[in-house]
């Protein structure tokens, strides 16, 4: 366990030294506010409210599922490389097991981001642009273990994915479909509500709509009493079976290392 | 000179696209995952409008013209000029530069040539889907001229994100790096989904007379809507694309120049 | 061919206190510190010569390079190659020199060698008779067939550097600058390789700038050494000279039992022999030189043993360092700077 603190800890430390990196982060993420803010305050310019949303809950959807959405990837990027160019072999024989490694180093990112980056930049949100605090303090509550939930979710299916780069080649590709199907199917854009009938019945059946949409649809009121309870039990269901998953591809993978050489 | 310079981008075309043929999955996957990643953008559109009828007094294929001119536009640079982002790590860092700086043409010649991005392919191919499925729909009568003039434009549309790609990429000359910042403003194109109407004045002063981004997508395509109001200014987006691409040249020249005397 | 006069390059290096407060105060605030890495070079090159440019990692021969081929601007000091001032115009240049860099590929990574070479003969130029001919005349010599049709990225070191020589003397250049050429290749390619340089000299009259730590490329390819140390030549002339000098150069090295913290040269060897200075990484060594016209090098283990107990010791090649060093050590800098040999 203590190997695995020090792997966070060394993550962070990375993050800090890369201060160019840090305000391009930051000042895209503002720059991305400013389009969403202007796009819905225009949307809204002739209505008061859309599939009972108003404005301010529509900007606190829009504002919170775009910072969850930040901490939903992982390290797959880094599994993909470390397979592609062949240093896992080397990392299986280190003394650690090379998952619990990237999500630990995963989570150092993931605690300096929110430090450095989405905490500032969420108080700058509610001061400046209507964002409005959850309906009542059981639903932040609620909220707060569904979101932890949601990264984990992420952060798995981010992982299986990477595991593909033993079979595939185009990394960059499939990280950006990767991300399309998330924008997608997350309602990390809109609120599923807003979408056709048939296209929500479709994404209650993917783990996609557990990763933002649950979380942030109980934090506005979307989801309350026994819709919510509901969806944080499929939550539930989605984090073990994707860990499931993930342990049983990456042993097949491993395999495959192990005998074919790679 | 120039037949020599377009035989040679021919050579090194035809080099790039075999290699591209040799790895057909990665050439079939590029190519989806940027289609799914614009549909995604369409798709979100799609959604909003079909609970609102107008967004500012623009229509749905009004945007989606916007939409379609701004993915074309970006293919150009995408395809053809996408090494630019790999100037700092890919080039000067490794000491790779040095390499083009003892051919006998052109370096930025020899550093666009040097790679075709296959996967630009997909958004070219759903920014001409888009914009033919939004262009019946913007009540103009489509001429030999309208053809003419919106093929200009998408042209001056892709020169405009080579040239800001260019300006900004150049900075690796002094401080190794700049991808961070290239991307930072590359960013800003986001903006140019939308129609400028609107932002706030100062985004729309920014993005027409600093960062040009304004003239990758709702200048040209507000050409084409009428009544929009900018009908004239539209008119300057060759003229733009023609001094950015000056401006961020004239930059990189001074860039190599520091290049040549420090060496690092 | 080539004409060096005066020729320095200084570097600007920011220098900036550790830690968070020193990066924001290097934004406001920068300090400089000028390094030297070329010192007032002259050299003379005649067309046709052979040349071998050596000095140990950081003594300047890189950035030498980059000057001459135009890559780098110097500070001072002025530099024609064949006529032509390359770093204002670099281009023209470009056209008639050809370069090995060591390590870094100058060849097109994903596509097969063949097509690299064709690519090259449109980017110089060649014509179509002569690239034909050329072409085959190098797969003859460096045993290129097996290799063209294969992406550059899939052959061994060995293949790859054949394969960039052919690349770099392709266009029929004027002046070849090869930087390591040999560098990690096993001993058959070595010999391959040295035998293609000599061929083009002979056969087109390249004149090549070869730097190198292999002895052995030194001796069989260049009639003449240039040295370079800590940005300044310490010595031009001809081989046969420094291996007169020199050759004769022998290091031992004693790993003591004790420390050696108080050694003492025995009286019976000290007139012949010099302790090297120690390195305080291993307290226990001690390096004798001495040259074996002087004293053989049995007689100087057999007095060593006899005054200290020695755990091991190791007998060292006369290393182009070891002759670099010595060549400074003794302070031969002027002497060979009033010769003025070429």
């Amino acid at each position: 366990m203590r190997k695995y603190i020090e792997f966070a800890r060394v993550q962070m430390q990375v993050h800090a030294a890369y201060s160019a990196w840090f305000w391009a982060n930051t000042f895209s993420i503002l720059l991305r506010m400013l389009v969403i803010y202007f796009f819905w305050k225009a949307v809204y310019s002739s209505r008061t409210e859309i599939e009972g949303l108003p404005f301010e809950g529509m900007i606190t959807y829009i504002i919170i599922a775009m910072f969850l959405q930040m901490f939903v990837s992982g390290v797959g990027q880094e599994l993909a490389h470390t397979i592609k160019d062949g240093n896992v072999a080397i990392e299986l024989m280190r003394p650690y097991n090379l998952i619990t490694r990237l999500v630990a180093m995963d989570l150092g990112d993931k605690v300096i981001h929110f430090v450095r980056g989405a905490l500032p930049l969420s108080i700058l949100a509610f001061i400046f642009m209507d964002i409005t605090l959850p309906s009542t303090w059981q639903s932040g509550l609620l909220f707060l273990f569904s979101a932890f939930m949601g990264i984990w979710i992420g952060t798995f299916f981010d992982l299986l994915i990477a595991i593909l780069a033993f079979w595939t080649i185009n990394l960059w590709g499939l990280q950006v479909m990767k991300e399309a199907v998330i924008s997608f199917f997350s309602g990390a854009l809109v609120p599923l509500i807003l979408f056709p009938e048939w296209f929500q019945t479709i994404s209650l059946f993917l783990p996609f709509q557990a990763m933002v949409y649950v979380p942030v649809a109980i934090y506005t009121g979307i989801l309350t009493g026994t819709e919510a309870w509901l969806a944080l039990g499929s939550q539930i269901f989605w984090v073990v079976s994707l860990f499931v998953l993930l342990r049983i591809l990456w042993s097949i993978a491993i395999k495959k290392v192990t005998i074919f050489g790679g | 000179m120039l037949s020599r310079y377009t035989k040679l981008y021919y050579l090194f075309c035809k080099q790039n696209l075999k290699v591209m043929l040799e790895y057909r999955m990665d050439f079939l996957l590029g190519v989806l995952s940027v289609m799914l990643q614009q549909f995604a953008g369409i798709f979100f559109v799609k959604i909003v409008f079909d609970h609102i009828h107008a967004l500012n007094g623009w229509t749905f294929y009004e945007i989606l013209f916007i939409y379609g001119i701004a993915a074309t536009g970006r293919s150009i640079h995408h395809i053809f000029f996408d090494n630019l982002w790999t100037l700092g790590w890919q080039y000067i860092r490794p000491g790779k530069f040095d390499r083009l700086l003892i051919r006998p043409i052109n370096p930025l010649f020899h550093f666009i040539a040097d790679r075709l991005q296959q996967d630009g392919f997909g958004q070219l191919f759903i920014g001409i889907i888009v914009i033919g499925t939004a262009m019946p729909h913007l009540g103009i009568s489509w001429g030999i001229l309208e053809f003419f003039i919106l093929v200009v434009m998408i042209i001056a549309s892709g020169f405009i994100f080579v040239a800001i790609n260019l300006f900004f990429a150049t900075l690796s000359f002094w401080m190794v790096d700049s991808l961070p910042i290239v991307w930072t403003i590359f960013n800003l194109s986001d903006f140019a989904r939308y129609p400028l109407t609107i932002y706030h004045k100062g985004i729309r002063h920014f993005l027409t007379w600093i960062v040009p981004y304004g003239f990758t997508a709702f200048y040209p395509a507000a050409y084409f809507i009428k009544g929009s109001g900018f009908e004239r200014l539209a008119l300057l987006t060759p003229v733009v694309a023609i001094f950015s691409c000056i401006i961020a040249y004239w930059f990189w020249n001074r860039g190599l120049k520091a290049f040549t005397s420090t060496g690092s | 061919m080539i004409v060096v006069k005066n020729l320095e390059k200084h570097y600007k290096i920011a220098k900036r206190d550790p830690g968070l407060r020193g990066a924001i105060k290097s934004l406001f605030h920068r300090k400089f510190e000028t390094k030297k890495a070329v010192k007032k070079i002259n050299m003379h090159i005649k067309a046709g010569e052979m040349v071998g440019y050596i000095g140990a990692n950081g003594a300047g021969k890189s950035t030498t390079i980059k000057m001459l081929t135009g890559i780098l601007t110097p500070t001072s000091g002025e530099v024609k190659v064949n006529g032509i001032i390359p770093y204002e115009n670099r281009q023209q240049n470009a056209s008639h020199i050809g370069a090995v860099f060591g390590q870094r590929t100058q060849l097109f990574w994903d596509i097969p060698v063949r097509e690299s070479y064709e690519l090259l003969k449109h980017i110089y130029e060649i014509p179509q008779a002569q690239y034909e001919e050329t072409l085959k005349e190098f797969v003859d010599v460096l045993h290129l067939e097996p290799l063209l049709g294969i992406p550059v990225r899939q052959l061994s070191l060995g293949q790859k550097m054949r394969c960039e020589l052919a690349a770099a003397f392709l266009h029929r250049p004027k002046v070849v600058y090869l930087d390591e050429p040999t560098i990690g290749l096993d001993v058959a390619v070595k010999v391959r390789i040295r035998a293609f340089i000599k061929q083009m000299n002979a056969r087109y009259g390249t004149t090549v700038l070869l730097t190198t730590h292999d002895m052995q490329d030194i001796e069989e390819i260049c009639q003449r050494i240039i040295i370079i140390d800590d940005g300044s030549v310490i010595y031009d002339g001809s081989i046969q000279d420094i291996k007169s000098q020199f050759g004769d150069k022998r290091v031992i090295h004693f790993e003591l039992e004790d420390a050696a913290d108080s050694f003492v040269l025995p009286e019976t060897i000290s007139e012949v022999t010099e302790v090297l200075p120690r390195s305080d990484e291993d307290p226990h060594l001690v390096s004798l030189s001495f040259s074996n016209k002087n004293i053989s090098g049995a007689e100087v283990i057999h007095t060593m043993m006899n005054h200290y107990s020695v755990a091991d010791l190791t007998i060292a090649d006369a290393k182009i360092e070891t002759i670099v060093e010595e060549i400074y050590g003794r302070g031969m800098k002027k002497e060979v700077q009033h010769e003025e040999i070429h």
